[in-house]
């Protein structure tokens, strides 16, 4: 089963990702900062499809984890998406030029953030 | 950055034109929270730019910008008092139906997510169990197009799984038990049964409606109220020219056909206003 990764720091978003990782048939790893989601990643290299990025956290920042997990060669290829509540169009160009596939502000609703994962993920339709 | 004046305009009269769907004053935040990620994507320094990508090319972007626009928020059993009018009238009368002509047809205009095509399953299926079996006519007999104009969520519906958040916004408690088979800890799969009486298909309601129908219900709530008047006027005399005779229209609760077309009548079920063909038009 295709796994996500959702790292930040609020339960409450972990746990609202999860819930719409399980409506779309996936199962919802979880790191509440960067070190550990990085960590993740590398231990679920094979199965993760998606990283659920926040961007402002304790310790190393989204933008800090995205930048490091595109420069390692063993999990660069894993799209990341940034959940943050950062809606700024700066924001959006860093995050994409640092190599995000997709952006979501928070808070979204769940029907939006389902249809972004499955856009992220090239499983959207259009 | 935030959104100019030109480039919410644009983008807004691109999405119209595209969709039929109108974004009033004041959604500036909508297209940028939305539509800023596929801007930047597409390598636009702003919406002018990505405005006009939009009209050089018919491709994927132009489905990717109507789609990202167009997600809506959904209940099960949206609006008690057309729901109960559903159950307890147009459902009955769509079984006495089903035993005299050899298929019934009813058509979710504008699905989403797949919570109102699903709720009229349900609702068949329980007044099939009601009568014990008793002249009830078999499901099959009943076909349910459920069409929506964002691919997204058409993924979403035609998978039929569900998370308790999603359920907890109206579904009822014994039909969860009843329709519902749970999948891990945390999603709810709707019953093979009910989900084989619906087809999900991406319909953009701007496009003609030649080969659909005819259809004896047709749900299209709370869709027309997106759409200019012109169009609105259009769609209704489309949507009439695909129910059959007794057939009818179900609309938002504050809506109505009246001053876009002369050829419905309204009629009261149950406390809910619908709308059928009025005789001769």
């Amino acid at each position: 089963m295709i796994k996500l990764l959702t790292i930040d720091d609020s339960r409450t978003i972990r746990r609202v990702i999860s819930g719409i990782g399980a409506m779309l048939g996936f199962e919802v790893l979880e790191a509440e900062n960067g070190a550990e989601g990085l960590a993740v990643l590398g231990e679920h290299v094979h199965e993760i499809g998606l990283v659920l990025l926040d961007w402002n956290m304790p310790g190393m920042n989204g933008l800090e984890v995205l930048k490091s997990a595109k420069a390692n060669p063993r999990i660069r290829h894993i799209p990341v998406m940034m959940v943050t509540t950062e809606g700024e169009r700066d924001y959006i160009i860093q995050a994409i030029q640092a190599g995000a596939v997709h952006y979501q502000t928070k808070p979204f609703s769940q029907e939006e953030m389902a249809t972004r994962i499955l856009e992220a993920m090239g499983m959207g339709g259009a | 950055m935030a959104i100019s004046r030109e480039e919410f305009d644009l983008i807004r009269s691109f999405v119209h034109e595209h969709s039929g769907i109108q974004i009033g004053e004041g959604k500036e935040y909508l297209v940028e929270n939305r539509l800023t990620v596929l801007m930047v994507q597409n390598g636009c320094k702003d919406f002018i730019e990505l405005h006009k990508k939009l009209v050089a090319d018919a491709g994927p972007l132009r489905a990717k910008v109507v789609d990202a626009m167009t997600t809506n928020e959904t209940l099960w059993f949206r609006d008690a008092s057309f729901f109960s009018a559903v159950s307890d009238f147009i459902v009955p009368q769509l079984m006495e139906k089903a035993a005299r002509q050899p298929q019934v047809r009813i058509w979710s205009a504008a699905c989403s997510t797949g919570q109102e095509p699903y709720s009229i399953a349900m609702l068949l299926d329980h007044a099939r169990r009601k009568s014990r079996g008793q002249q009830a006519p078999p499901l099959e007999k009943f076909q349910i197009l459920a069409t929506d104009i964002s691919p997204s969520v058409l993924v979403i519906a035609a998978a039929g799984r569900y998370n308790q958040l999603a359920i907890s916004r109206g579904m009822r408690e014994a039909f969860l038990e009843r329709y519902f088979n749970k999948t891990g800890t945390m999603a709810y799969e709707v019953d093979p049964a009910i989900r084989k009486l619906v087809t999900f298909q991406q319909f953009n309601l701007k496009n003609s409606f030649d080969g659909l129908g005819p259809f004896d219900l047709i749900l299209c709530r709370n869709v027309l109220i997106y759409f200019s008047n012109e169009l609105k006027a259009e769609i209704y005399r489309k949507l009439h020219a695909r129910l059959t005779p007794d057939g009818l229209l179900a609309i938002g609760a504050s809506e109505s056909p009246r001053g876009y077309t002369s050829n419905f009548e309204q009629v009261m079920v149950g406390g809910a206003a619908l709308f059928r063909p009025k005789k001769g038009s």
